[in-house]
């Protein structure tokens, strides 16, 4: 081991010297706000180059969550590694700020610089910062970079920060719910920015209240809800979706009496329903059902649950974690 | 092996240079804030000046003329506010604002963007002093002689009242509070110090002289008006302050706007 070491240069980079077998693992995490338990035993681990999205409601954990790894706050209990490093000593503050950015859920920016000045001043912050009229450009602030932050629009704002996020050109990216109050083009525009990111080499954990955003984003998505991650996977995967029963759908043909359609359908408010393991065999026999009956199948769908429903189904039909919390304690 | 991804840590000093000048480009970029900053302690001596102009020595004054009195007391009084008062009240809307939690993700260390403050601090003081004195020769008074010993006091006396603007700042919860508890803890001290009126009374002067504000009116007052030197009693008192000052913003400050 040491020889080893000692074989290289003595100057190469502290990344490349001793990377984690993981970006981020985080073990039995629990914190508490006094009576309230923000997080309650959250365990995940982020891989190199992905994007983890911890997907949840308001008051879920999220921001307790990042803060934490990002050293803003101190746990009460679990193991965290961060690029290897223990964000709650403080010993590793400087070396690990240097590999790490983040946007933070508030936007914090000085007023009376440019933006042009503000990432230029966070730039020299960093040992090796990416190139200032690069980031500008990524995050599509050109036609404002003479300008004073204050002026600037909310979105614009955002922008900034995620410009100041990525001008370390961090090995890790935390995003706090990066896209709250982005109109949709604005949220594709930024979608696009980290997917970017992600493409060039950067770890990217996230935070969404957004399904879609997870969706369109993630490789794997973490939902928590009420200081726990209920489940994890791909947002394809997550919560059974791929072995899901398919279900089919139709309105109740005119004339025909619940009695007369085929087993195994049933009937809801106007629509009849059918789930099956075997979505080809049921399509055929039913609509092998409808044209002997001569009956059009009108309004027919044929879906797995969405990501929407099995969030909605996880988190308690989308009931806010901290009413949840008080009605239990 | 490119140079490119071999890690060099910047070297600190020209990261506290870059600070530094972060720090006055924001300042400056408010030209509110700094033409008040530079007019408010003009604007004092001049009044103080008009009124005060033509009395001359006597004992009320320990000896001097009014005006050799208040250049030095005023000029204090504007270190206090561009030291102590601004600081406080700067770092807590900062922090409300979330500018320090911002700064606290960045790989500066505290100590440079502490020092990056106590030079703005220090610049602003010095500015202060020189206008006050310039204003203060145009009511004829003369110029001090001992010019190392009001830089000494100068520096020190910023830092203090730094040091103590930081810990005020750890100590108020939201931004709301500043002005007001600032204002709560000056306005008595500086008013039985003796800055605005000279104050005869033995009783007095000994509980005001171990507080910090006399001190550095005192330190000023000997190399300014009374041609003596170092001050170095007072010196000391106004640094044992300033330690104290440090020690609860060391242990005390917060960057983070939500307290755990
Ligand atoms: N600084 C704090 N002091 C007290 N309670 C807090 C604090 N921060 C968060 N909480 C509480 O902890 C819970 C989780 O909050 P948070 O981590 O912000 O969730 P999320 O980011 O998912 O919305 C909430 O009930 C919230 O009210
Ligand atoms: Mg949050």
């Amino acid at each position: 081991m040491r020889a080893h070491l000692t074989a290289r240069p003595a100057d190469l980079t502290v990344r490349a010297a001793r990377k984690p077998a993981v970006a981020v693992d985080v073990a039995g995490l629990r914190k508490s706000y006094g009576e309230v338990q923000a997080v309650r035993g959250v365990s995940f681990t982020v891989e190199h180059g992905e994007i983890f999205a911890l997907l949840g409601p308001n008051g879920a954990g999220k921001t307790t969550t990042l803060e934490i790894l990002e050293g803003f706050r101190a746990r009460d209990a679990g193991q965290v590694s961060v690029l290897g490093a223990d964000p709650g000593d403080r010993a590793n503050g400087r070396a690990l700020r240097e590999q790490i950015g983040l946007v933070l859920q508030d936007i914090a920016v000085e007023p009376y610089l440019t933006v042009r000045e503000t990432i230029a001043r966070n730039a020299g912050y960093y040992p090796e910062p990416r190139d200032v009229d690069e980031v500008i450009a990524l995050v599509d602030l050109a036609g404002q970079q003479r300008q004073k932050v204050r002026n600037l629009s909310g979105g614009q704002k955002r922008r900034l920060d995620l410009a100041l996020g990525m001008i370390g050109n961090p090995s890790l990216l935390f995003l706090d719910e990066p896209t709250t109050g982005f109109d949709p083009n604005a949220r594709h525009g930024a979608w696009e920015i980290v997917r970017n990111l992600r493409d060039a080499g950067t770890t990217i954990l996230l935070t969404t209240h957004y399904m879609d955003e997870a969706q369109e984003l993630a490789d794997r998505v973490a939902v928590i809800t009420g200081g726990q991650i209920v489940a994890e996977g791909t947002p394809s995967t997550i919560g059974g979706r791929d072995t899901a029963r398919t279900r089919i759908r139709f309105a109740l043909p005119d004339g025909c009496a619940v009695a007369e359609l085929p087993p195994g359908a049933v009937p809801g408010d106007g629509l009849v329903t059918v789930q099956t393991q075997e979505p080809t065999k049921t399509l055929h026999q039913l609509t092998d059902w409808a044209l002997r009956r001569g009956t059009v199948l009108t309004r027919l769908t044929v879906d797995r649950p969405s990501l929407e429903d099995v969030y909605l189904r996880l988190t308690d039909h989308g009931a806010p974690a901290s009413t949840m919390d008080r009605s239990t304690r | 092996m490119s140079i490119a991804t071999h890690r060099v840590r910047r070297h600190d000093l020209a990261l506290l240079w870059h600070q530094i000048r972060y720090e006055q480009l924001s300042f400056w970029r408010n030209p509110q804030s700094a033409f008040f900053t530079f007019v408010f302690p003009v604007v004092m001596i001049t009044i103080f000046g008009a009124l005060f102009g033509r009395v001359k020595a006597g004992s009320y004054f320990y000896g001097l003329s009014a005006l050799q009195y208040y250049v030095p007391t005023i000029a204090a009084v504007s270190v206090l506010g561009a030291c102590y008062s601004q600081l406080a009240i700067v770092l807590s809307m900062r922090r409300q604002n979330g500018i320090l939690k911002r700064v606290r993700g960045t790989p500066l260390p505290a100590w440079a963007y502490f020092v990056g403050l106590l030079a703005h601090c220090v610049m602003v003081s010095v500015t202060d002093v020189a206008l006050i004195v310039g204003v203060g020769a145009a009511f004829g008074v003369p110029l001090p002689t001992h010019w190392t010993a009001i830089a000494v006091a100068l520096v020190l006396g910023a830092a203090s009242f730094c040091a103590l603007g930081v810990a005020v700042a750890s100590l108020i919860r939201n931004s709301e509070a500043a002005p007001p508890v600032v204002q709560l803890i000056l306005f008595p001290l500086v008013f039985i110090s003796g800055t605005y009126l000279p104050i005869h009374s033995a009783m007095l002067n000994r509980i005001s002289g171990a507080l910090p504000v006399r001190p550095f009116n005192e330190a000023l007052l000997g190399p300014f008006a009374q041609h003596t030197g170092f001050d170095w009693h007072n010196l000391g008192v106004l640094l044992a302050w300033g330690a104290a000052g440090a020690f609860v913003a060391v242990r005390r400050f917060r960057w983070n706007p939500r307290p755990e």
